[in-house]
C-alpha cells in the first residue's frame, strides 16, 4: 500500500503542525531536523513532505501529496483546485494592504498607476481588480515592508501578525484583505481514491480540535 | 532583451508526438473507439473551428474565456472548438432532431483551450467521449457512467474510482434564495471546496429558513457510500427527485457490477450553468486530477432548436497516457548509500530502494542516481537529498 502523503508547510506553521500530528500518534520526530524533506512513518503508513508554504497547495493540487497543512494565505495565492475541509486553530495572521501614513483614508483608492510590492501577486491583483484599480504589481521574495521606504512601491500587500514590522518601517495598515489561519487541504483524486483514510484523518483532527475547545 | 527567433520553437501547451508516444496515443484512441462502438455508439466528427457564437452559446464564462478566437476575411469571429459537446449539440439541434431517439455518438479529437499549462493540462489536448441524446432516464445516466468505467478498463486502468453527484440537488436546494450572483457563487464555491468554516460564515450572513440552512450546511459532509443519500435533507420535491435519481443510478450500476467504484459527492457543483442532472468524475491511482468528466445537460440542445435531454462524458487521453507512464516507472524511489533499518522500512512500505554496492564517491553516486531516475538519495549520515 502506498503511504498517505501529507505535505507540511515549513516556517512558522511547521512546529504546531508537528505537534498536531504527534497528538494524533504520528511519528514525525525527524521533521525537526531541518534538512530532512521527506519523513516516513512506516508503521502508520504515512509519508510527510516538508515544503515551502507556497508550494504546498501545488503539491496537493497535482497529487504529489494527498493532503496538506498550509496557511490560507498561501492557499488563496495558489488559486488551486483542492478541498479545504478544516481550518486549524493556529497560524493566525491577516493579509493587509499597507503603505505610508499619508495614504491613510480613502485617497489612495483615487490614485492611478500605483505600484504594489508583494509576495502575493495573485491575491493583490484580485483585490485591486475588484476595486477597478489598475496597479503595477511587483513581486518580491522577501522584506516586502522595505519597498515603500526605498521607493520601489507605493503600497504593499503582506501578512501581518502583530503589526510591529509595519510600524518599524513607518507603514500603516490601510485595509484588511482577509484573515488567515492554518488549513487542511485535500487532493480531489485522493479524496475519492483513498476515501476511508482521508475521512479517518479529517475526523481525527476534528476530534482533537473539539477536545481542545472543551479543555 | 533580444527575443529568440521562434521558427524552431513551439508555443506553450502543444507537443510533438513521435515514436512510442505517437503509437501509444493512437492505440489508446483505437481501443476507446472500439469500446464505444461495441456499446452502439457511432462516430461523429465536428469541424475543428466554427462561429464563435455557436461555440460560446451555452459555454460557461470560464470556457468562453479560454476559447481561441480569430476572424475570417469578412470580420466574423471564429473559434477553435474547446470541447465537442457543444458542436455535437449544434449538429443534433439543427440537423438530427427528427431522427429515432436516442442518438448515440462518440468522438475522439483535439480540443483547444487557452489556459495556463499544468501537468496534463495543455492548450491542445485530445478528448474521447460519448453523448447519449434523447433519453432523460436513469438507465441512460447509468449507461454513460458504466461506459466511462468500461472504457478506462479497456485502456488498462483498473484502479479507478468515480465521484457521482447530482447538480439538480443543489439547484433545487438553492431555488428561490434571495442572493445576488456574487453571493450565490461564493456559496457554491464554499460547498464545492467542502470549506465548512467559510460555508458557515456565509450561511450566518444570509439569514435562511432553518430547513434550507441545514440542507446547505451539511453538504460538505455528504460524501461517501449510499448512506449519504439517506442523510441528505430535501427542502422540496425537486431535491427529493434528485436524490431518488442517484439511488436509481446506483441500483442500475449493480447490473454492471460497478457500484463499488462510486463515491457519492453531493457537494460537487462544477459547471452549474451547464449540468442539469447527474455529474461525475473519474480518478485513477497516481494522477492527482480527474481523467474523466461528465454529466447530464438537458438544456443545451434546446439552445440549437430542439428540446432534447442528453448525458455524456469526455476522457482526457493525455491524462490517460500520464497514468500509464506513472505505472510504467521502474526507476527506484531511493538510492541509499548503505543498508540499514530505514532501507528495510521503506521497502516494507512499498518503495523501490536500491543500495549502492560499489562504494561510489558522493559525486559519482549522485550522477548514478540521476541517470537511474531516482527521486532521492539517502546518504550515510542520514541526510535525504531530493532529486528533480
Amino acid at each position: 500500500m502506498t503511504p498517505l502523503k501529507i505535505a507540511l508547510a515549513k516556517g512558522r506553521l511547521l512546529n504546531p503542525s508537528i505537534q498536531l500530528l504527534e497528538s494524533l500518534g504520528y511519528d514525525v520526530r525527524s521533521a525537526k531536523d531541518s534538512r530532512r524533506l521527506v519523513i516516513d512513518d512506516v508503521a502508520r503508513g504515512a509519508r510527510f513532505l516538508i515544503a515551502k508554504p507556497m508550494d504546498v497547495p501545488i503539491y496537493v493540487e497535482y497529487g504529489a501529496a494527498d493532503v496538506g497543512i498550509v496557511g490560507q494565505d498561501a492557499l488563496r495565492e495558489g488559486g488551486v483546485q483542492v478541498y479545504e475541509p478544516l481550518v486549524l486553530d493556529y497560524g493566525h495572521c491577516r493579509l493587509v494592504v499597507a503603505g505610508k501614513p499619508e495614504f491613510r483614508g480613502a485617497e489612495w483608492k483615487m490614485l492611478a498607476g500605483l505600484r504594489v510590492a508583494t509576495k502575493y501577486p495573485r491575491v493583490a491583483k484580485k483585490y485591486f481588480d475588484a476595486r477597478g484599480l489598475s496597479v503595477e504589481t511587483i513581486e518580491v521574495y522577501g522584506s516586502v515592508e522595505l519597498a515603500p521606504a526605498v521607493g520601489l512601491a507605493d503600497l504593499i500587500v503582506d501578512v501581518v501578525d502583530t503589526g510591529r514590522t509595519l510600524r518599524e518601517n513607518g507603514l500603516v495598515e490601510l485595509d484588511e484583505i482577509f484573515k488567515s489561519q492554518a488549513a487542511l487541504i485535500v487532493n480531489r483524486a485522493a479524496h475519492t481514491l483513498r476515501v476511508n483514510e482521508i475521512r479517518a484523518l479529517i475526523e481525527k483532527i476534528d476530534g482533537t480540535r473539539m477536545n481542545a475547545d472543551k479543555g | 532583451m533580444i527575443s529568440q527567433p521562434l521558427d524552431k520553437q513551439l508555443p506553450h501547451g502543444v507537443a510533438d508526438l513521435f515514436f512510442n508516444d505517437a503509437a501509444r496515443k493512437r492505440a489508446l484512441e483505437r481501443t476507446v473507439a472500439e469500446t464505444f462502438a461495441r456499446w452502439g455508439y457511432s462516430e461523429i466528427i465536428p469541424p475543428m473551428f466554427e462561429y464563435y457564437e455557436s461555440l460560446a452559446a451555452e459555454a460557461g464564462p470560464q470556457l468562453r474565456e479560454e476559447m481561441y478566437r480569430f476572424f475570417d476575411r469578412d470580420g466574423r469571429t471564429l473559434a477553435l472548438r474547446a470541447d465537442l459537446t457543444i458542436p455535437i449539440a449544434r449538429i443534433v439541434g439543427t440537423k438530427l432532431f427528427d431522427r429515432a431517439m436516442p442518438l448515440r455518438f462518440f468522438y475522439v479529437g483535439s480540443v483547444f483551450r487557452y489556459e495556463e499549462p499544468q501537468a496534463g493540462v495543455r492548450r491542445e489536448f485530445t478528448q474521447a467521449g460519448i453523448e447519449l441524446i434523447g433519453a432523460a432516464t436513469a438507465d441512460a445516466d447509468a449507461e454513460a457512467l458504466a461506459l466511462a468505467m468500461t472504457a478506462l478498463r479497456a485502456m488498462g486502468l483498473d484502479d479507478f474510482r468515480f465521484t457521482l453527484g447530482n447538480a439538480a440537488y443543489l439547484q433545487a436546494t438553492m431555488r428561490g434564495l434571495a442572493l445576488d450572483d456574487a453571493d450565490a457563487l461564493a456559496l457554491r464555491e464554499a460547498i464545492r471546496r467542502k470549506n465548512t468554516p467559510e460555508l458557515t460564515r456565509l450561511l450566518d450572513a444570509f439569514d435562511l429558513d432553518p430547513a434550507r440552512r441545514r440542507a446547505l450546511a451539511q453538504l460538505p459532509a455528504l460524501w461517501g457510500g449510499a448512506e449519504v443519500l439517506d442523510r441528505a435533507e430535501c427542502v422540496n420535491d425537486d431535491a427529493r427527485a434528485a436524490i431518488e435519481r442517484l439511488r436509481q443510478v446506483l441500483a442500475r450500476l449493480v447490473h454492471f457490477d460497478l457500484q463499488a467504484f462510486v463515491t457519492l459527492d453531493l457537494a460537487e457543483n462544477r459547471g452549474m450553468e451547464y449540468y442539469t442532472g447527474i455529474l461525475f468524475e473519474g480518478f485513477v491511482q497516481g494522477i492527482g486530477f480527474a481523467v474523466v468528466s461528465g454529466g447530464r445537460y438537458d438544456k443545451l440542445i434546446a439552445h440549437f432548436g430542439a428540446d432534447l435531454p442528453a448525458v455524456g462524458f469526455a476522457i482526457g487521453i493525455e491524462r490517460i497516457m500520464m497514468a500509464h507512464q506513472a505505472r510504467a516507472s521502474i526507476a527506484p524511489d531511493v538510492i541509499a548509500q548503505e543498508y540499514g533499518a530505514p532501507v528495510a522500512a521503506a521497502r516494507a512500505n512499498g518503495r523501490i530502494v536500491e543500495v549502492d554496492v560499489l562504494n561510489r564517491a558522493d559525486a559519482a553516486l549522485r550522477e548514478y542516481a540521476r541517470i537511474r531516475g531516482a527521486r532521492e538519495i539517502w546518504w550515510r549520515d542520514g541526510r535525504v537529498e531530493a532529486l528533480l
